[in-house]
């Protein structure tokens, strides 16, 4: 038995803020002191709180490192586990509060998250088997293996379950059209694509609980009578593909994947096919011609994949949370499951929370969560204790809402009403300094990039949306341009062949609907409020709040800040770049975001 | 027994290629197919190795 069980994130996040060298340092640490096999390492899975990485969590103590780096390590192995004594500098601090928080029970980023398809990631080795076993880990499968299709395919319905990729499609009816689609041959498709900027969710799953999907696949493979998948995950997620290829073998080891799983005569046999860079691929038809060895464009539908899919099989196709999901509808039941959540919504959703926000990282939370409690009570608030001005949800599919929407619940039908989509988890939330305009500029930018060029609407409308979104955020814009823009995103959404050219209007035409007065300004007042859009604003300094403290000056590149000690101090303007890089030093709120050639008008 | 594939002992007949429709199972609760403290023991170790807290194995 281990005296100590040291879970130190070893996902991508963490890794690649140094965790893995803080693993070594710690392993060398306990051996130069002859005291390593009294403690087990574990590189475990994404514990959520990226904002904080690298992080420790140590059992049976409950204490929760972060912030950690490798000349942290010497101090806490001898004050804490030869000592006996909490390394406190080391706990999370509330930036706002400054209390220590000592565990998770007690950190305010996880106060209202449930976590239920997160439920091992950061807890288990995940190349382990038997953890994933011990918790509970296919149980749900045994259980598929005494039900009818049929049957299976009734508890996902009745629990309600809603694909998490980005449409929100009831899981149980795509289970059921495949199930009744004639044919023997059926396949079972996992989308692990995730190509939305910023979005980590499916890496984090895959990355950190592999076994859970292996699992849900198994079942959903029951649920219509499929004897084979493939798992389509992007390439630039190497360690959640090694972390997949270790789970099917040792899957396949303990008689739950391949011939005959568990004795009962039920084959399945689980494919990796890794993508190819290509977002559009993400599409459900565009995915099934990748994997086909075709180029990646989608296809018209009907007929949808449950009819004539790979090969043009029955296939059912989900996403990697969807299939995260299903092991825990078999383990409690449709019921149990369906208690968290609302009428329409049920269970829980993982988002990507990123941004202007304090605490950024994965979130698990219940569905009718309001953005509010995302953004002020798991996210903690706006950095600097700026005001709010917008999240966008859904990544380039997805919409931006406003202040006056922060009350509003999250779930699939009341993110609609609102003019945004669930979409698959990503979630930005914006504050005073960011331009609204630049933001849907740059989202349709990446679908305009990724576009695969095989409808005119997408392919050509999406370049003539982008040349207008570039003319305003460079000053040249003119009135006719929102309308032009508004007709042709319309057109696009009418349109388009594929998902992707329907929703990627969707970022603009939020922006134009709760932030028409924006774009009005950069047309026709040649200025942006943010301080994003270069040409169209300059940075001055406020000569009556400048106490000439030269913070600024220090951090100003380009040596474009001149004053005296004391004195307040001044631009140049033909020097300045606009980095911003004053603005975020200044204690005084003293450098201003002005129209060009005038004086202040809004404060910096 | 270091995993939970390794038999507890020679009752136990289940591998990969002659899987038993009780493993999952057994990994914990067991063993299932016979009685014996000893292979009780021998889960319980397996599983008190691994397990960070008093809530880390479900039952």
């Amino acid at each position: 038995m281990f005296e100590k069980h040291l879970l130190v994130c070893g996902a991508t996040g963490c890794l690649s803020s140094g965790s893995k060298k803080v693993t070594e340092v710690l392993e060398k640490e306990l051996a130069d002191r002859g005291i390593k096999d009294k403690y087990r390492i574990v590189m475990s899975g994404c514990p959520g709180f990226c904002e904080v990485g690298p992080i420790i969590v140590v059992y049976p103590d409950e204490v929760f490192y972060c912030r950690l780096s490798p000349e942290d390590i010497p101090n806490i192995v001898e004050q804490h586990f030869i000592n006996g004594e909490i390394v406190e500098k080391h706990l999370f601090k509330d930036p706002k509060t400054k209390e220590v928080s000592r565990f998770y029970d007690e950190i305010p980023f996880y106060s209202k998250q449930q976590f239920n398809v997160l439920r091992n990631s950061g807890k288990i080795n995940p190349e382990s088997i038997d953890e994933y076993i011990m918790r509970g880990g296919y149980r749900a499968l045994n259980r598929a293996l005494k039900m009818k299709s049929e049957e299976i395919v009734e508890e996902v319905k009745t629990a309600g379950l809603r694909g998490r990729g980005g449409a929100g499609f009831p899981a149980g009816l795509k289970w059921k059209f495949t199930l009744q689609a004639p044919g023997e041959k059926k396949y079972i498709v996992c989308n692990a694509d995730e190509g939305d900027p910023g979005a980590f969710m499916d890496r984090s799953i895959l990355e950190g609980d592999p076994h859970a999907i292996i699992e849900g696949m198994l079942i959903a493979g029951l649920a219509i009578g499929s004897d084979e998948g493939y798992i389509y995950c992007r390439a630039e997620y190497p360690l959640a593909i090694k972390r997949l290829e270790i789970a099917m073998a040792r899957a396949e080891e303990y008689g739950l994947l391949g011939e005959n799983i568990l004795g009962s005569g039920y084959n399945f046999k689980l494919n990796i096919k890794e993508g190819a860079g290509a977002f559009v691929c993400g599409e459900e038809t565009a995915l099934l011609a990748s994997i086909e060895g075709k180029r990646g464009v989608p296809r018209p539908r009907p007929p949808f994949p449950a009819q004539k899919g790979l090969w043009d099989l029955p296939t059912c196709i989900n996403n990697v949370e969807t299939f995260a999901n299903v092991p825990l509808v078999l383990r409690l039941g449709a019921e149990e499951y369906g208690k968290i959540g609302t009428e329409n919504s049920k269970g829980t959703k993982v988002f990507a929370l990123a941004g202007k926000v304090n605490n950024t990282g994965l979130v698990e939370v219940p569905m009718g969560i309001t953005i509010r409690e995302i953004v002020y009570d798991v996210g903690g608030g706006i950095q600097k204790n700026r005001p709010f001005k917008a999240v966008q949800i859904g990544g380039p599919s997805g919409g931006c809402l406003p202040e006056d929407k922060l009350d509003l619940p999250v779930d699939y039908d009341s993110l609609t009403q609102a003019g945004a989509i669930m979409g698959s988890g990503g979630m930005i939330v914006t504050d005073e300094f960011t331009c609204m305009v630049d933001l849907a500029r740059f989202f349709l930018s990446f679908t305009q990039n990724e576009s695969c060029g095989k409808c005119t609407p997408c392919r050509e409308g999406t370049k003539r949306m982008l040349e207008i979104l570039d003319r305003i955020t460079e000053g040249q814009g003119e009135e006719k341009d929102l309308e032009t823009l508004e007709d042709l995103a319309t057109t696009i959404k009418d349109s388009a062949l594929c998902g992707l050219g329907q929703t990627c209007p969707n970022p603009v035409l939020t922006t134009m609907r709760y932030f028409r007065h924006e774009y009005e300004e950069h047309i026709l007042e040649g200025f942006c409020r943010s301080g994003i859009c270069k040409d169209l604003f300059t940075y001055t300094i406020d000569q009556e709040a400048c106490n000439g403290c030269r913070a600024c000056t220090r951090v100003c590149a380009v040596d474009a800040i001149s004053g005296e000690k004391k004195e307040p101090h001044s631009i140049d303007q033909e020097l300045c770049t606009k980095c911003g890089s004053c603005v975020e030093k200044c204690r005084q709120d003293a450098i201003k975001i002005t129209r060009v050639g005038r004086e202040a008008d809004v404060r910096g | 027994m270091e995993r939970f594939l390794d038999p507890c002992c020679s009752e136990c007949t289940h591998t990969g290629d002659n899987p038993c429709s009780q493993f999952v199972e057994c990994c914990v609760e067991g063993p299932l197919c016979h009685e014996s403290e000893e292979c009780k023991k021998k889960r319980k170790a397996v599983m008190d190795r691994v397990a960070v807290d008093a809530k880390f194995v479900i039952h």
